[in-house]
């Protein structure tokens, strides 16, 4: 079914101006939500950690974050602030209406079939130009390298999330729990943006996935896209579309129905 | 642009009668729960064999070393040695209590405040340095056995002290090398035997002789094992990325259709 | 002069004061932050730094305390103060404990159930002080006031309790001296004319340091002299059966037998004396019967006091050559707890005249400051009432020696039990813990059975306030006004430190609300303590808000110029007392064998500790942290011959009691010796955190009363120890 490169050039262009709509607001707030945590969390943690000995953060970056909050404490203070306002809408996020919304999700959109295992062998090597000709099996809305980067970044997420607050309530655990919780903070975090690497890589600077991009602030994407990058949505999208039409052609029928028994002039559409 | 202090104890052994008013003095200076201790004297007991026997007091407390173990561990920057004073310090707003400094201390000297969750230790009393006060432990000592002052300053008692001293020794853990560079000098501890056993007093148990750093599995797991397999994934991810990116600015965008 | 009805400062206080349970008649509470911001002590949120005195031993070095938000916060040694130079020993740096010890007590308790089993109930002051005096004078009308027992260790409030005591009728007496240095005050007394001659360390170059170990028995300014006097290369020979802290410190430890210190001293006299080692001129001066002594103390050789004492000849040789050769600067230490055994008293005396041949007067030995000096008043009272009865304890009337003020403490117990020469059957106990003091705990608590009415002042539930049928709260030192103290050329002040917890009062408070019920409210003629101070301070001229904010005054310029003199009989420094000699004692030292114990027996010693004070201090919670927990003392082939080892639990018999204890196996003792530190072992539940910590010495300790000083004899007690 990927043959949307034998798709006719006129074919091609209502598809590309035809939008579908992607993300809802929900999912674009929370994203961006996201980056700036991030973009507030990373540095600060990053400059938090000062153990001369592991030397992981250069000293400079440690003494300019902390003159910037004026203590070291001060600095812990912000990070973790930041750190529950994040984890707190995040959370809300996904544990309101879990059943209704997440669960669902997660088992329709979010597992591993056979199409993905195999887009996963495929096209990483196409990137690289080999194996040009094969065609890659269909995707869902989001492509298996995608659900497996999610799968990283829950993992993730909840690591940080569960050894921030054992750090930060530190009366309440022994100090060997807040030994392990030091490494699994840091190892979650940078396994995270060894992943942000490549997402933000493929998402905003890999040219086929322009529309992508875009498409995490307008909510949609266009039919070509659709069609060519996640064939197995387009074409559940296409099957909605095409309910849709019926159904409303069935409401429109039967008032023209209910009308001819008034006998009142034919309305067109 | 303040002047940096080099401040350091000098205890002369010989005058230190064990009368123990520097632990109560500290204790109620600084507050700290009742089990456990920031400082405390540390007892041969006898020696000797009849009547020929002999005893002395090692007081003992936080040595504010010059190349202390303890701040190379802490991961969240609490413990720092203070450009000013040159003290060890222990800001306990930043001080997470995970204990990898209290392991690395070759003297004990630190020890996890539970009820808190953070770690503590003698911080020679800065909060009475600050009004011109000398820590506590130095005020009250009956036998003026403790002293304490800026080693930059040749006139400070310690400095004199030192330099008309008999015999300096500071504690180690291997003959003849302070690989820390503590900062308390003990004056006639060489003359009244040097350091033998140890003992414990009291409800209060305290480490004895020095030893070399520990440093806990987890912190060596960390230094040894996951910061290098972070590296590597990050420099991995890292490149993986580059080489894609590469590849694209090398062929030039593609359009992607037509 | 009549009491004054409430006046008008008591008005003022009571139209400002809302609340209180007070009845009226009682004066309120002083507002102690209030009245220490209005002089500029405390600041407006209640901190600063107030001067006093601490109370944690007898030596009361001056205190500067540190006031956070009306709460004591930190204590320092007062520079100004001659006794602390700015220091405080572990005890005192732990007074602000005793002062928040959760078991205080803080409110007048009355006994609900058996005595001893420490049920009381709360009650109001009204209530308790009326009980009291009611009883009491039950007692005086059936009995005589002599039935009525008092006994405070000395206090500074001690002019208050006399007041009470002799304003009352009765002649009995009760202090601790006689458990301590009744020996070596007597001895004085007869030599010098003084009860202790001061000591001076700053030019110290050898010292005979007889027990008196200053490094566990800390009087805070003296320890300091004495390590000051060894870091400038003061020898120091330190006789004693244990190797103490301050053994570790001398140049020279000599593990004596215990008992016989007399026969080491007399061999230093005989020594001198043959060899001409003492100073001549000052002996021919001031010295009265030196000649005497010469044909005495001549048999008294080092040769002869070897065997007897352990120690070489050769040695006690040296030691008098250089004791000699280092005179004036020398000194032999009078001691302190000097009640160990029968002949305690000549061994004072050979020591007080072993100084005298050096004629180190006034270089190392000095005129004491007399107490009471100073110029100070005091309220105006009439003259006590007449005393019929003899004494309890035999002063004087068998005890011609021992002072009225002092008295024999463990003899007024055993008068007490046995009923003779009457029976007493009540007893007022202030600041003072005989049921864990006196020797032979077990007479002690049946003398209390003997008792109709006890009734104790203290501020914690100690062992004789458990068994007290009426305890009344005293405010601790921190909480309190105590009249004042006058040291060398300065006049120092108690003051409160912090508002008094619950319903706490001062001795001075006490002492007058109970005297008032007694009918004796002329001797009590003070409104409030601040009153009594400024009476004191009347005829100086100094205010009392002065004194209050400096913590000290100077006094005006003395009047000097008259010649110093012994004040005894002769004028003269007495070797030979004619008043023993007429009294059908020994006017000299001389050797008295002392009991030995049996083999398989050891000699149970004493001594102190420097993180305690006697009975009073074990539940003061930062002290119980750094103390060595209390075990009982055995020298290693001693433990191994009785196969015993280190922590073993053994018991402790003495012919009038048993106790069980661990064991600390140690070299520091000799083998025909066991030690135990005493103040352990206390009775009382009141006392959470000393409650079940250690054993009482005191409950094996065998009663004996000197003839002569009426000094205690608390070596002189033999023990048995076996696996418990």
């Amino acid at each position: 079914m990927s043959d949307y490169k034998n798709i006719p050039l006129p074919e091609r262009r209502r598809l590309r101006q035809k939008m579908i709509k992607k993300h809802n607001l929900a999912n674009i707030l929370t994203h961006w939500f996201n980056v700036a945590s991030w973009l507030l969390l990373l540095p600060t943690g990053i400059a938090i950690i000062s153990s001369p000995r592991l030397g992981i953060t250069p000293l400079w970056w440690q003494e300019t974050f902390r003159n910037l909050f004026g203590s070291a404490a001060n600095l812990i203070t912000f990070h973790y602030t930041i750190g529950f306002i994040w984890i707190f809408i995040l959370l809300f996020n996904v544990l309101v209406g879990f059943r209704r919304y997440f669960v669902p999700f997660a088992v329709h959109r979010m597992l591993l079939d056979k199409d993905d295992i195999q887009w996963l062998m495929t096209k990483p090597l196409q990137m690289l130009g080999f194996m040009k000709g094969k065609e890659l099996p269909p995707q869902d809305v989001y492509n298996a390298g995608q659900k497996v980067y999610s799968y990283f970044v829950v993992l993730g997420t909840l690591g940080i999330m569960i050894s921030g607050p054992v750090m930060v309530f530190k009366n309440l655990f022994p100090p060997v729990v807040k030994q392990i919780a030091q490494p699994v903070h840091f190892l979650s975090v940078f396994m995270i943006v060894a992943w942000l690497f490549i997402h933000v890589y493929m998402g905003a600077v890999f040219p086929e996935e322009k529309e992508a991009f875009f498409s995490m602030f307008s909510g949609k994407v266009s039919a070509w896209y659709a069609r060519a990058h996640h064939e197995k949505w387009y074409w559940e999208k296409i099957k909605e579309e095409m309910e849709w039409e019926d159904e409303v052609e069935s409401q429109v029928r039967e008032s023209i129905e209910g009308k001819r028994a008034s006998d009142l002039p034919q309305s067109t559409e | 642009m303040p002047q940096k202090n080099h401040y350091a104890f000098v205890i002369d052994v010989s005058r230190c009668i064990d009368c123990r008013a520097c632990l109560v003095a500290c204790s109620v200076e600084n507050k700290f729960p009742m089990n456990h201790t920031r400082i405390w004297v540390h007892d041969q007991g006898v020696q000797g064999e009849w009547p020929a026997l002999s005893r002395i007091f090692i007081p003992y407390n936080c040595m504010h070393c010059d190349t202390p173990p303890c701040t190379e561990v802490c991961v969240s920057g609490a413990t720092y040695k203070d450009k000013v004073s040159g003290l060890v310090l222990v800001d306990q707003q930043a001080c997470i209590g995970c204990g990898f400094c209290v392991e690395a201390c070759p003297y004990g000297v630190r020890y996890i405040d539970e009820k808190r969750g953070v770690v503590d230790k003698c911080n020679a009393c800065v909060q009475r340095l600050e009004v011109g006060l000398p820590p506590a432990c130095v005020a009250t000592c009956l036998g003026k056995a403790r002293m304490f002052g800026d080693l930059n300053d040749p006139n400070s008692e310690v400095s004199i002290a030192l330099k008309n001293a008999k015999s300096v020794v500071r504690l180690d853990y291997e003959v003849g090398r302070t690989d820390t560079d503590p900062n308390i000098y003990y004056l006639n501890l060489a003359e009244m035997g040097g350091v033998k056993s140890s003992d414990s007093f009291g409800q209060v148990k305290q480490a004895a002789l020095p030893r070399e750093p520990h440093y806990t599995i987890s912190e060596e797991g960390w230094k040894k094992v996951l910061v290098p397999l972070i590296a590597a994934g990050m420099g991995g991810a890292f490149l993986v990325q580059a080489t894609f990116f590469t590849k694209q600015l090398i062929e030039g965008e593609k359009e992607f259709d037509e | 002069m009549p009491e004054t009805k409430i006046s008008r400062r008591d008005f003022i206080k009571l139209t400002s004061l809302a609340g209180g349970a007070l009845a009226l008649g009682q004066f309120l509470p002083l507002q102690v932050a209030r009245a220490a911001r209005d002089i500029g002590s405390l600041d407006d949120r209640g901190n600063g730094t107030i001067s006093t005195l601490c109370e944690m031993c007898v030596w009361r070095c001056g205190v500067l305390a540190k006031v956070v938000e009306e709460r004591v916060v930190k204590l320092e040694g007062n520079p100004e103060h001659p006794h602390s130079h700015g220091k405080l020993c572990a005890r005192g740096q732990s007074g602000l404990m005793n002062t928040y010890d959760p078991d205080r007590i803080l409110t007048p308790l009355i006994r609900v159930g058996q005595r001893g089993e420490g049920k009381f109930r709360p009650a109001s002051w009204d209530e308790a002080l009326n009980l009291v005096a009611e009883n009491m004078l039950k007692i005086k009308r059936n009995y005589g006031p002599e039935a009525m027992v008092f006994s405070s260790t000395h206090n500074l409030s001690q002019p208050q309790f006399e007041n009470l005591l002799y304003g009352f009728g009765s002649p009995n007496y009760g202090t601790q001296r006689s458990l301590c240095f009744n020996a070596m005050i007597v001895a004085n007394l007869i030599t010098y004319g003084m009860e202790e001659p001061d000591r001076d360390y700053s030019q110290l170059k050898y010292l005979i340091l007889t027990g008196r170990n200053l490094t566990e028995a800390i009087s805070t300014s003296e320890t300091s002299a004495l390590v000051d006097a060894i870091a400038s290369g003061a020898k120091v020979v330190y006789i004693d059966p244990r190797f103490t802290k301050t053994a570790s410190k001398a140049s020279e430890w000599l593990p004596i037998r215990p008992g016989t210190d007399l026969a080491f001293h007399l061999a230093l006299i005989n020594f001198m004396i043959a060899e001409k080692r003492y100073n001549q001129p000052f002996v021919e001066q001031y010295l009265l019967g030196f000649d005497k002594l010469v044909e005495a103390v001549a048999g008294y050789t080092p040769e002869w006091a070897a065997p007897i004492t352990g120690i070489d000849a050769q040695v006690i040789h040296r030691i008098a050559v250089e004791f000699s050769e280092a005179a004036p600067y020398a000194l032999a230490h009078n001691g302190w707890r000097t009640s160990n055994f029968i002949n305690s008293f000549p061994t004072e005396r050979a020591i007080a005249i072993l100084n005298a041949m050096t004629g180190n007067w006034g270089v190392t030995l000095l005129p004491s400051a007399e107490e009471g000096a100073g110029g100070l008043g005091q309220p105006p009272q009439p003259p006590y009432p007449r005393v019929s009865a003899q004494r309890l304890d035999g002063v004087p009337w068998k005890y011609p020696f021992v002072p009225l003020k002092i008295g024999i403490f463990q003899q007024m117990r055993d008068a007490i039990l046995e009923g003779q020469p009457y029976q007493a059957h009540g007893w007022f106990i202030s600041r003072q813990n005989p049921v864990l003091s006196l020797p032979d705990q077990q007479k002690t608590l049946e003398a209390f059975g003997k008792m109709d009415f006890i009734v104790s002042v203290d501020i914690i539930m100690n062992d004789t306030d458990w068994f007290a049928d009426v305890v009344l709260p005293e405010t601790s030192y921190l909480e309190r006004y105590d009249p004042l103290v006058p040291m060398g050329n300065r006049i120092f002040i108690r003051q409160p430190v912090i508002e008094p917890q619950g319903d706490a009062r001062s001795a001075l408070w006490i002492y007058k609300e109970l005297g008032k019920r007694l009918g004796l409210g002329d001797f009590f003629q003070y409104t409030d303590e601040e009153d009594y101070l400024r009476q004191e301070l009347a005829p100086l001229g100094i205010s009392l808000e002065e004194l209050r904010l400096r913590g000290y005054v100077d006094l005006p310029e003395g009047n000097g110029g008259t010649e110093f003199q012994w004040s005894t009989p002769s004028g003269k420094i007495e070797v030979y007392s004619d008043a023993l000699g007429k009294a059908g004692f020994d006017p000299l030292p001389a050797w008295q064998e002392p009991p030995q114990p049996k083999s398989g027996e050891f000699y149970l010693l004493t001594g102190k500790v420097g993180q305690h004070t006697q009975f009073g201090t074990q539940n003061n919670q930062l002290l119980h942290k750094y103390q060595d927990v209390p075990r009982l003392w055995i020298n290693p082939e001693a433990a191994q011959t009785l196969g015993l080892k280190d922590w073993d639990l053994v018991e402790v018999t003495s012919p009038v009691g048993k106790v069980k204890v661990a064991l600390q196996v140690t070299p520091a003792i000799r083998s025909d010796c066991v030690y135990l530190t005493p103040g352990f072992g206390h009775l009382s539940k009141g006392l959470r955190t000393a409650y079940g910590v250690g054993s009482s010495d005191s409950a094996l300790h065998v009663t004996y009363v000197d003839p002569i000083s009426g000094g205690q004899a608390l070596s002189q007690t033999f023990v048995s120890v076996k696996k418990a």
